[in-house]
């Protein structure tokens, strides 16, 4: 395994060390934009889009335990994961709607489409939160409840 | 959590070991590491295609078949690009605690370490870059400074290469994760022990299920079928003879000399010249194929396109075969003004001037008069409005 493991690195030295000689290639301006995404993009996941999903997880926890006195349900962080990755994915196109001259671009109506996604996600998970609570008050099949 | 004095200010710093879940374990991490490997790999190879195409100089002679090859291949970058989002969400989710990991005491620990903290900080630095530039890209938003296509490829280097070096350093984790059981708790950090409702298998199936429902909601702009389902979908696929447009005349300002009676298309072979208003070009003998239009932002649809073969209009000039051939519009400014087809495209029997798409004479956001199309390229070097095509030596 080192063996291979050793190939790996090297090869990955190499293909960084490539990428980087393309990027300085490109010149000192083009070089200090690319600086600002690149820093950019860990200070928003690091210091903003990872602390606000655990506060977010706290919270939710809290308001989970003091309604129901219980832990946070499987399906809620299922359709919590499932939208907000969805609705990062929608960013580019969310409010931009007809943003180019162009009638063949961005033509949809994108924040409708939000709600109907958030509507489908909503209905599946209350969905799997009622077909738990059965189970829990039937539990003749003996699965756990709350696990999917 | 630790403290951490600042100027006499008390300031609380979180630990490690402050993020109790289990699901923060290398056990998760390695399954939705695979998926995502598997996703950066496949942008990574498409990625070097797409460059390849569009390059002055590939290292290959870039094939003309499949007609539809550079529509599957910058489909999958998109698609795959797409999906990538949240699996390294997710992933960096079960990382995280590893963020506030002390440094150890022993100098040689510290310099190991380091450079893994390093490569890893280069690995997210650059993976975060790549999926944040090429989202925005496919839907034509340029919040930035730098060249797009450049920079993309030179980090797409950067990215594939600290991933390898990641998976060097990881290996033995990343096998010991994968062949045991998705509970074990070998690998994990002493306080990873909270039992939450999710399971651990739930969470790397949520990563897969949040990656397939991103794709649903944007892959229509390539994959017809998903048209009515991809609500973030760039593109609904409507347009002109049911074609979508990429630069519309008026952006490109040729509104005026597109539609101006003196439009002549040129071609030029060494001495020879000869000009065609577009009613001569219609009297000339027609040829239709059916040839996808595949842009490099990653939309893409299938047309029946009418016009002249390419290689008839080279032959009244008198060219000989395998010649690459320069191909003018009437954009005044811009990149994509022109383009250079190499021969292999030039000499083609499916590559035209088209007249006509769909049963409709061209649009004019679709290049009328004329515009070059050709199997296996990228939209971008599909010249529209050309006006002038000279044989190169």
């Amino acid at each position: 395994m080192t063996r291979i493991r050793v190939l790996l690195g090297a090869l990955g030295v190499a293909a960084g060390l490539y990428g980087v000689l393309l990027l300085l290639d490109l010149g000192g301006e083009n070089l200090r934009a690319t600086g600002i995404w690149l820093v950019g993009g860990v200070i928003l996941h690091d210091a903003v889009l990872a602390p606000a999903t655990v506060l977010l997880a706290y919270g939710a926890a809290w308001v989970a335990g003091r309604v129901t006195g219980r832990r946070l349900p499987a399906p809620v962080i299922v359709g919590a994961v499932v939208l907000g990755a969805a609705t990062l994915v929608a960013v580019p196109v969310l409010g931009r709607e007809q943003a180019r001259p162009n009638p063949t671009l961005l033509d949809r109506d994108y924040v409708l489409g939000w709600w109907v996604l958030a509507g489908l996600t909503l209905v599946v998970v209350v969905g799997a939160l009622l077909r738990d609570r059965v189970r829990r008050r039937g539990g003749a099949d003996g699965t756990r409840a709350g696990r999917r | 959590m630790a403290r951490v004095d600042v100027r006499g200010i008390s300031i609380p710093v979180p630990d490690e070991n402050d993020f109790t879940s289990r699901l923060r374990s290398p056990a998760v991490a390695s399954r939705v590491g695979v998926w995502l490997g598997i996703c950066f790999g496949i942008a990574f190879l498409t990625g070097v295609i797409s460059h390849q195409a569009q390059a002055a100089d590939p290292l290959i002679p870039f094939p003309t078949r499949p007609v539809w090859g550079y529509r599957l291949s910058q489909g999958l970058h998109v698609i795959t690009g797409t999906a990538a989002i949240p699996l390294l969400l997710v992933k960096l989710w079960t990382v995280f605690p590893k963020l506030f990991a002390r440094p150890p005491k022993r100098l040689r620990m510290l310099v190991v370490e380091g450079l893994e903290r390093s490569s890893i900080a280069v690995l997210v630095s650059a993976a975060i870059f790549q999926l944040a530039s090429g989202l925005a890209n496919s839907a034509q938003w340029y919040p930035w400074g730098f060249q797009f296509r450049a920079t993309h490829y030179a980090m797409a280097w950067v990215a594939i290469g600290a991933l390898l070096v990641h998976i060097a350093v990881k290996l033995p984790v990343i096998r010991d994760s994968l062949r045991g059981d998705i509970e074990q708790t070998v690998h994990d950090r002493p306080a990873a022990t909270e039992q939450g409702e999710l399971s651990r298998r739930g969470l790397v199936r949520s990563a897969v299920l949040a990656a397939g429902v991103a794709v649903l909601a944007t892959a229509g702009s390539t994959v017809p079928l998903l048209r009515k389902v991809s609500v973030f979908g760039v593109r609904s696929g409507e347009g002109p003879a049911g074609i979508p447009i990429n630069v519309t005349a008026r952006a490109a300002g040729v509104t005026a000399s597109a539609l101006s009676r003196d439009f002549e298309l040129t071609v030029v072979h060494a001495g020879a010249t000869r000009t065609f208003t577009r009613t001569e070009l219609a009297a000339l003998s027609q040829t239709s194929a059916e040839l996808p239009i595949a842009c490099v932002e990653g939309w893409s649809a299938s047309g029946l396109w009418t016009g002249v073969r390419l290689r008839d209009l080279l032959d009244l000039v008198g060219a000989p075969r395998g010649r690459d051939v320069h191909v003018v519009s009437l954009q005044e400014r811009g990149t994509y003004r022109q383009s250079t087809l190499p021969h292999q495209f030039a000499d083609d029997d499916l590559t035209l001037l088209a007249l006509g798409l769909n049963g409709e004479p061209l649009a004019l956001d679709h290049g009328y008069p004329c515009r070059l199309i050709a199997p296996n390229r990228p939209g971008v070097l599909q010249t529209k409005w050309v006006t002038h095509l000279e044989v190169l030596a």
